[in-house]
């Protein structure tokens, strides 16, 4: 039995993002939410596991309130169970109270041999909450992985993580934590019927009442500002006279050697 | 005790985050120490500003770097610096992200520059987020504050002669719960992206691995080098990990940047910010590569490109 947990943030999409030229901020508002990127990597992972070695998994993540959506979205996706611990305040965690809040969910009753993390959220992408988790529970973490294997005979696994300077061949005993990388799989596309059975899926409701303060967020954010970039934006047609026009125009800006 | 504290995994990352640490030492009136793996650097360390060398003892085969966490902690916890910058490489983030859980403090990761506010002596810290569309600045409330900084991001401190620091050597590091079975170093490509004086570069749109050609005679008449989105790189595998352009990827500021059925996300256009300038070629009008371009050509890049190659081609006999 090998007892999974996929770890996962609901985030704003950032394809709906816009930008006010004007104030420089980032108009959020009317942007749509989605599971990270990444962490359906960390999912599709650890049902590949359960599809190989048999066990369970359950999704689990922390969230606001007003983000129950995503539970269907990730149980379509193959978990068992998820788990899903919210409150109206954990709308802009810092990392250490991410960290805080889900060990303390964890600890309190989800029973893992092996926790998966994304390589880091589409959002503030900080890749901190995986191994920070990992030293909070006191398990081995081994981050930055594309290729997974767990040995059923001694209860290990082994991975390889890819480094700037080449591949890390490691191996660690369960309990232990992974983050992953997104070229480790493909996540399926969840078909019709398993969207309709995700609703049926158990989820446990997990709030801050039962597990105490959410602890001091360490870091502060001070603002955010849109990032902005002058160019000139200028098109050509796509004929023969365009294509001339676009020559020229380049050659006019950029000394080609 | 007090003071700015660096570790990176490379020589040349060090001796950069030892640039940016000694001018904020200097302003904060305090030390600058770093962490030296194996004491043979230390020479060179105390050249480039450091006052204070802390040697890792050298681990075992199959320990992780990642191994040296607890004996980093407990140097810090008993040294108490006001600030400490790690290397943003892959080890590098691990290691500051559960440094900072073990001693309770906060960390800015991939911090891009910092000032030092002299009122509340704390770091403001900039870092990108939501793929690169927003810069977020972030203080830490607790002690050490922490960063971690990616290569590049400043210039390598110099050496300088006559300088004088402490060398000691932190105890042995425990045995770690991760064992390492292997290292398979890196194949490294001859193509270097970052120091292209003008790339093109392959999205999505190519349909065929072998369609890169069009790409490829492209950058011959303009002297570029060929690299590509992540998609291209990771899933499809068309071409090496090491020329795929992107905030996860390689950060390029070339002359000139040619996007050929490249879509624009947020993350690619991140590492092509810097770029002098931006042409794109893609079917979509509304692709998002077009609003971070300073021209572009709507229009089907197997018409396009071939006619363009001719054209630079008339431009440059001229």
């Amino acid at each position: 039995m090998l007892k999974t947990i996929a770890c996962f943030k609901w985030v704003i999409d950032d394809a709906d993002i816009r930008i006010d030229a004007g104030t420089r901020k980032l108009v959020l508002d009317r942007a749509g939410y989605k599971i990270s990127a990444y962490d359906r990597n960390a999912i599709e992972e650890a049902v590949l596991l359960q599809e190989k070695h048999g066990g369970t998994v359950c999704a689990v993540t922390v969230a606001p309130s007003s983000a129950k959506a995503c539970l269907k979205d990730a149980l379509s996706r193959g978990p068992d169970n998820a788990c899903y611990i919210n409150d109206p305040s954990f709308a802009d965690l810092a990392p250490a109270q991410t960290v805080s809040i889900l060990a303390a969910g964890i600890k309190a009753g989800i029973e893992f041999d092996l926790i998966i993390c994304g390589e880091g959220s589409g959002d503030l992408y900080t890749q901190q909450v995986g191994p920070a988790l990992a030293e909070t529970l006191g398990i081995p973490c081994i981050t930055y992985v594309n290729k997974l294997t767990y040995s059923e005979s001694d209860r290990r696994i082994t991975a390889e993580r890819k480094l700037e300077d080449g591949i890390e061949v490691v191996s660690a005993a369960l309990p232990a934590l992974v983050t992953i990388l997104p070229d480790i799989n493909t996540p399926r596309i969840p078909t019709l019927k398993q969207v309709l059975g995700a609703a049926k899926k158990p989820a446990l409701n997990v709030t801050l009442d039962s597990l105490g303060p959410a602890g001091d967020p360490c870091l502060k954010t001070v603002g955010i500002q849109a990032a902005v970039m002058d160019r000139k934006k200028i098109r050509f047609a796509a004929d023969a006279e365009g294509i001339r026009a676009a020559v020229g125009a380049l050659l006019k800006e950029v000394a080609i050697a | 005790m007090a003071g700015i504290w660096v570790f990176a995994e490379s020589r040349e990352h060090t001796r950069e985050l030892l640039g940016a640490g000694r001018e904020l030492a200097d302003r904060m009136g305090t030390t600058l120490g770093v962490f030296a793996q194996g004491a043979s650097a230390s020479k060179e360390y105390i050249a480039c500003g450091a006052d204070e060398v802390f040697v890792l003892p050298v681990l075992g085969e199959d320990e992780p770097l990642e191994a040296c966490v607890p004996v980093l902690a407990d140097a810090v916890s008993a040294g108490d610096p006001d600030v400490i910058f790690i290397g943003a490489t892959a080890r590098g983030k691990t290691i500051a992200a559960r440094l900072a859980s073990r001693l309770k403090t906060g960390l800015c990761s991939c911090c891009s520059g910092f000032v030092y506010d002299e009122g509340d002596k704390l770091l403001r810290m900039e870092r990108m987020v939501y793929g690169g569309a927003g810069i977020q600045t972030v203080v830490c409330e607790t002690r050490p504050q922490m960063a971690t900084i990616a290569p590049r991001t400043f210039a390598p401190a110099p050496e300088q002669e006559g300088r004088s620091g402490k060398v000691s050597e932190l105890p042995v590091v425990p045995e770690s719960g991760v064992k390492v079975l292997d290292r398979l170093p890196r194949q490294r490509g001859a193509v270097d992206v970052t120091r292209a004086k003008a790339i093109v570069c392959v999205g999505r749109g190519v349909e065929k691995a072998e369609d890169i050609t069009l790409a490829r005679d492209l950058a011959d008449v303009l002297g570029a080098e060929v690299a590509c989105s992540r998609p291209i790189a990771e899933e499809l595998q068309w071409l090496p990990e090491d020329v795929y352009l992107g905030i996860s990827g390689k950060r390029v500021k070339p002359e000139l940047y040619v996007g050929v059925g490249v879509s624009g996300q947020i993350q690619h256009v991140t590492g092509i910010r810097d770029s002098r300038v931006i042409f794109a070629i893609n079917r979509d009008e509304n692709a998002p590569i077009f609003e971070a371009a300073d021209f572009g050509i709507v229009g089907d890049l197997y018409q396009v490109v071939p006619k363009l190659i001719d054209e630079f081609k008339a431009a440059l006999k001229a």
